[in-house]
């Protein structure tokens, strides 16, 4: 999930902070300060996540780009300028663009937006902007809710009270609604200062950059590992199953799948699934993807060198081709396999399945699924010649059995047609012709059609008068029955018009010897 | 989507009355004459459908796509009203389906233009319509049992598409008064019953069809909210493939559908196999397919056109080559079920039969300039045909750190090969619903059972085992992971064991042998010891599954109790043996004790030196306890000793002095400064700290 950090850069942002203490403050140290936090948290705990730095007054500004560089960011946020007045749709709208661009519009994404509160005056403020929300032509619209899934986080450097005494929370909280509820606003508790601008990007911290952990594990074989990006709880069907799902954090292996069988499923999310040592403290030391300090690297080297589950998992899932099954939580899973990055570099992947006990039609429900072995005939052959999967489901769909649609006068002159041309090979083509006789018949009955069995059985009885004299004596009798048939079908008669009934050909001398007794 | 939509449940209501009986007027040729033949033939006179034919094939259509893009879930009840009411299936699964409709509509026939008008009439329908609404499906029941306490979240919601011929504006809205009223009525009904639920909400789709060159006399109306729980539109429409046209759209209104069409698909011709030719065909699917196109706005982009009577909007994707293999596992972010619109036409057909012989195909977005871009893949998975949605946009996990780079990156020698065939052992399997064992275990948890008991003893390195590198130990190994094992199964296991005993007897050399130096006689001892000692490790583990594995352990102690010659052997070498066996125990304890003293670790080096095998057994026990603190500056400083992991040939010179240091080591007793040295270097004077005052515990040694 990228992060976007969306920096008010007005002049607002440069009123000092008021406190007893030798040193004087701006609004924009402690907004720094706290970004500065959360930028070390991220390059130690959550270095693999994307970030961006736009600063915004009453323009907006692209200061880095998508990165994982945070001393980058971290040096574009010390030479912060000061501009104007706070304009926050145009920064919002800017935001939506920088993530589509680069993302397109079905990557999470997460807006840390960070303001003093005061958010404007007159045209542009956030005021005016809400107040004309529901008067946008389209191409005007206002930049929430962002078209891809987000969540807007808002850190204020302003306390509750003060927002409160002006209409900036209820603006704010606007903000979230328009946004489907999605996030949430920050306020510093008690005086302004560099504790309480700490504990707010902690409490953020906390709620949206926390790193997630997880034991995975196959029978007795463990590994701790760490999964990113962190996944979010969903929820399925909001009616009947209000509570959204989390992944819980023993992720099991239920069994094994050929890639092939499994066959490119459609998947919530993906996330890598990286080894961590963890020391007994419980502490984390190292999982690849922190920083590596000189007292890390020895750590590190010893964890490189123990055997881990993972790698081998990893190392056999690549070589066979293979899939893992793992449980996430009750009536959810995903599964694991090897992702090559490039010809050199591959990883372990998690991929999460849509929630529910039948997310893949071709496995069916998954609490079926059980060892191979313990079916009384290898299912998957004894050469690996077979395998159970897919699974047919009950009915064929339309375009696999044959209907008769007639909708298009076409499609009714198709079916004709070849009566016709297999009628004029007969006895050749006798069971053809039936075949497709019967089937126009079903449907006309079906369609209460009988008009058109009346033309047919005439069609027929036509052919049956030129027939060239060379003709098999068989076809002139199968015409006129099949003729005799189809009209008394169309009389509706039940005895003749049951949909179940087949016209079958007609017994002849000649039937059976087909047309080698023709001299 | 909800599961419980308006979607859930449709009722049609088609009108039987004698008047639907009247021809469309839409004349289909059926003699199509071919050239040569029609001298003197005079062609027969064209067809025409009846309102009825008209209504039903369409709302068989309607089935058709709503069946194809959801077999599940979303349920039709078909109701035929003249005098009566016909009923032809009910909200059940099984009865979902176009074959029985077909049968049922046939068993009905085509409305009797004699039968009285006065006494027919689609009201009956509709009220039986409203009736079955309230009739609780399978999927509620089985919701409203799981959800139990919350069983209110269920909800009850419908819709009815009435097909009819009306007579004025006046005569439907007497018709949605009825729905209404019938509603009503029916949900007092419902509230006191548990096979029924009151209706939430409805949608009353009114569709009056009329023969073509005719004036309608009625008018179209938008959807209005006739109450909280009914709402109703009105559509008057020409009979034919106008109507055709109108339940397209509304099927897709329905059901949250979108079209896609596929373009430039190869296709060989019939009559000149060597040209094809290009085509296009157009599908039916849900829209969540383009949700990319839609949110980005790009759908115009995407080279969406509008067409026919611009009521439709198609996205036109390519078809790509080359085509993917079935083994590439993508990035899918969703799959959704196609129908094809024209689903008999020979493109279509051949599309489809392409398919579901197993090929997929990638398509590509059509773009003006600049790259292609593949956003979506056809693919068909046992006899269905799904639209894949790739992602196509920059993945936030380019470029993650390898796998060879973080824990356990470095070890080189994992049981890739064994765990794959682990893999194999334990792939997965649909099991028939009923199947549940005795213990009443669903097939999903027998196989996280079955993980369970394969990995009691599964040593993830070559060099921690060494039974799982011999091919005699295999017919055991294999069986005693099961959950119950045979008379004849012990029997093998036993056999596996004396062949064991054989081949110690015979001093056959074990795989682990080749590894490291190595030594005659009591070399193999030891390995055979080690062996001994793997295997009942393995066994041990299965013991508590049933008395039959039992029976294995005990075969296991009884043949390895030393034989008479070894006894021998052992009393001559006891100093030796005594040395070997605090090793021994030293690996098992490692776990818990892990290196405490210098003397034992420089044993255990010793031991290590002089036999590779001991130092497998002590990863094997612990392999994530700290190594020896000491251990590689030793190593650098014997030259001679060969890199452990790398198992390299053996000089002869190393041998040698190996094999002096060993025999001498075995004269004299260690040197106690050696002993307690580090990196050869032993402090001398240590007391004088220790009368100083210092605490002396350098080396983790107190030398009190």
């Amino acid at each position: 999930m990228p992060t976007v950090v969306l920096m008010d850069s007005s002049l607002s942002m440069t009123r000092p902070v008021s406190v007893e203490g030798s040193e004087e403050f701006q609004r924009k140290n402690l907004a720094v300060h706290g970004l500065t936090m959360l930028f070390e948290h991220m390059a130690t705990n959550y270095r693999l996540e994307f970030t961006s730095l736009v600063a915004f007054s009453s323009l907006w500004e692209l200061l880095v780009p998508f990165t994982r560089d945070y001393n980058t960011l971290q040096e574009a946020l010390n030479n912060l300028e000061d501009y104007d007045k706070t304009c926050l749709e145009a920064a919002l709208q800017g935001v939506s663009n920088v993530v589509q661009q680069e993302w397109g519009t079905s990557c999470p994404c997460q807006v840390v937006l960070v303001t003093d509160g005061s958010l404007g005056i007159g045209r542009g403020s956030l005021r005016h902007s809400l107040q004309t929300v529901k008067q946008r032509v389209e191409d005007k619209r206002f930049p929430l809710p962002f078209p891809f899934p987000s969540k807007l986080y808002v850190l204020c450097i302003a306390n509750a009270e003060e927002l409160q005494a002006t209409d900036s929370m209820d603006n704010l909280e606007q903000l979230i609604n328009l946004n489907g509820g999605e996030g949430q606003i920050y306020t510093m508790e008690g005086p302004l200062c560099l504790k309480s601008v700490q504990s707010m990007f902690g409490k953020l911290i906390d709620q949206a950059y926390s790193p997630f952990h997880a034991v995975l594990r196959c029978g007795n074989l463990t590994s701790d590992v760490q999964v990113f990006p962190r996944p979010e709880p969903v929820t399925i069907d909001e009616e009947v199953d209000p509570l959204p799902k989390s992944v819980q954090t023993d992720l099991e292996i239920v069994g094994f799948i050929e890639i092939g069988d499994i066959s490119s499923p459609p998947v919530l999310s993906r996330h890598l699934v990286l080894p961590i040592a963890v020391n007994k403290e419980g502490d984390e030391i190292g999982s690849g993807a922190t920083d590596e300090t000189e007292e890390e690297t020895s750590t590190n080297q010893m964890a490189g060198k123990s055997p881990n589950f993972c790698v081998l998992l990893h190392g056999s899932l690549k070589v066979e081709g293979m899939v893992a099954l793992v449980q996430l939580g009750p009536d959810w899973f995903g599964m694991l396999y090897s992702q090559a990055d490039s010809k050199k570099k591959s990883n372990l992947m998690m991929s999460l399945f849509e929630p529910g006990s039948e997310p893949l039609p071709w496995l069916g429900r998954i609490s079926q699924l059980g060892p191979a072995s313990d079916a009384a005939e290898n299912p998957y052959g004894e050469d690996d010649s077979k395998s159970p999967f897919p699974i047919q489901p009950k009915n064929k769909r339309s375009y696999a059995q044959n209907v008769t649609v007639w909708i298009k006068a076409s499609g009714l002159q198709t079916d004709v047609q070849k009566i016709l041309r297999n009628a004029r090979k007969l006895p050749e083509k006798t069971q053809t012709f039936y075949k497709e006789l019967n089937r126009l018949r079903k449907a006309a009955l079906a369609f209460g059609f009988w008009e058109l069995l009346k033309s047919v059985a005439e069609l027929l009885e036509r052919e049956c008068t030129l027939l060239p004299d060379s003709a098999h004596p068989d076809a002139a009798f199968q015409l006129s029955h099949a003729a005799k048939q189809l009209k008394l079908a169309s009389s509706g008669d039940s005895k003749y018009a049951a949909y179940e009934h087949n016209i079958t050909p007609m017994l002849t001398d000649f039937s059976g010897g087909g047309g080698a007794e023709r001299i | 989507m909800r599961m419980f939509s308006v979607s859930h449940k449709t009722a049609f209501v088609v009108d039987h009355c004698p008047y639907m009986a009247e021809s469309s007027r839409q004349l289909i040729e059926c003699d199509m004459l071919t050239k040569s033949r029609s001298q003197g033939v005079i062609p027969l006179a064209p067809v025409s459908k009846s309102l009825w034919t008209c209504a039903i094939e369409c709302s068989m259509e309607y089935c058709r796509i709503l069946y194809d893009v959801y077999p599940t879930m979303k349920l039709v009840n078909y109701i035929v009203s003249d005098s009566e009411v016909h009923i032809l299936n009910s909200w059940k699964q099984e009865d979902q389906n176009t074959h029985e409709l077909m049968a049922a509509l046939a068993a009905v026939g085509p409305p009797n233009p004699r039968q009285d008008p006065e006494c027919c009439s689609v009201l009956h329908g509709l009220v039986a319509a409203v009736e079955s609404l309230c009739k609780i499906t399978e999927y509620q029941h089985e919701s409203r049992t799981t959800l139990m306490d919350t069983a209110e979240r269920v909800a009850n919601r419908g819709r009815i598409i009435c097909l009819t011929n009306a007579k004025s504006d006046t005569h439907v809205r007497m018709l949605e008064d009825c729905v209404l009223e019938t509603i009503q009525e029916q949900n007092k009904r419902a509230a006191g019953s548990d096979r029924l639920m009151p209706i939430q909400q409805c949608e009353l789709v009114l569709v009056h069809i009329y023969p073509q060159g005719e004036e309608t006399l009625v008018s179209d109306r938008q959807k209005k909210e006739l109450s909280p729980v009914l709402s109703s539109e009105v559509h008057s429409v020409r009979s034919g493939r106008y109507l055709a046209c109108k339940l397209n759209v509304l099927v897709q209104q329905h059901f949250d559908l979108a079209s896609t069409t596929i373009t430039n698909i190869p296709m060989k011709e019939e009559q000149h196999a060597n040209t094809s030719a290009n085509y296009d065909v157009e599908l039916l699917h849900h829209r969540d397919a383009h949700i990319e196109f839609i949110k980005s706005g790009d759908l115009h982009m995407a080279g969406s056109t509008s067409r026919d009577s611009g009521l439709k909007e198609t996205v036109t994707l390519k078809w790509c080559t080359p085509r993917t293999n079935s083994v590439e596992l993508h990035y899918c972010t969703g799959a959704y079920r196609i129908s094809p619109v024209d689903v008999n036409s020979r493109p279509s057909s051949c599309l489809t039969n392409f398919l579901l012989n197993g090929r997929s195909v990638l398509l590509e977005q059509p773009r003006k300039s600049g790259s292609k871009v593949i956003s979506h893949m056809l693919s068909s998975h046992g006899g269905e045909i799904f639209l894949h949605v790739l992602n196509s946009t920059r993945s936030t996990l380019e470029d993650p750190p390898s796998i060879s780079e973080g824990c356990g990156g470095r070890v080189t020698d994992y049981r890739i090969t064994d765990f794959g065939e682990f893999m194999r052992e334990n792939r997965l399997t649909p099991f028939p619903e009923s199947m549940v064992d005795a213990a009443g275990r669903t097939p999903v948890e027998r196989a996280k059972s079955q993980l369970e008991r394969h990995t009691r003893y599964w040593p993830m390195i070559i060099s921690q085992t060494t039974i799982f590198n011999m091919q005699a130990v295999v017919p055991l190994a294999n069986l005693i992971v099961k959950d119950s094992l045979t008379d004849e199964d012990v029997l093998t296991c036993q056999k596996t064991v004396y062949n064991l005993v054989d081949m110690e007897r015979k001093s056959d050399p074990l795989p682990i042998s080749t590894v490291g130096s190595r030594g005659k006689g009591p070399k193999r001892d030891e390995q055979y010891r080690i062996m001994w000692n793997e295997l009942e490790t393995l066994v041990k583990a299965h013991v508590g599954t049933s008395e039959r594995h039992q029976r294995v352990l005990d075969c296991i102690s009884a043949c390895r109790s030393k034989p008479p010659e070894e006894e021998e052997r052992k009393k001559r070498g006891r100093k030796r043996e005594d040395k070997e066996d605090k090793t021994e125990k030293n690996g098992k304890d490692t776990e818990e004790k892990g290196w405490t003293t210098d003397s034992e670790r420089l044993k255990g080096v010793m031991e290590r030196e002089k036999d590779e095998p001991s130092e497998c057994e002590i990863i094997k026990d612990s392999p994530d306890s700290p190594e020896p603190l000491n251990k590689k500056p030793r190593l650098a400083t014997e030259e001679q000793q060969p890199p452990e992991k790398s198992k390299g040939p053996v000089s002869l010179l190393s041998l040698w002095t190996n094999r002096i240091t060993q025999a001498n080591s075995r004269k004299h007793q260690e040197f106690a400064g050696r002993l307690s040295s580090v990196n050869n270097k032993a402090e001398l004077y240590q007391h004088l700290k220790e009368e100083n005052g210092m605490d002396v515990h350098e080396n983790g040694k107190a030398t009190r």
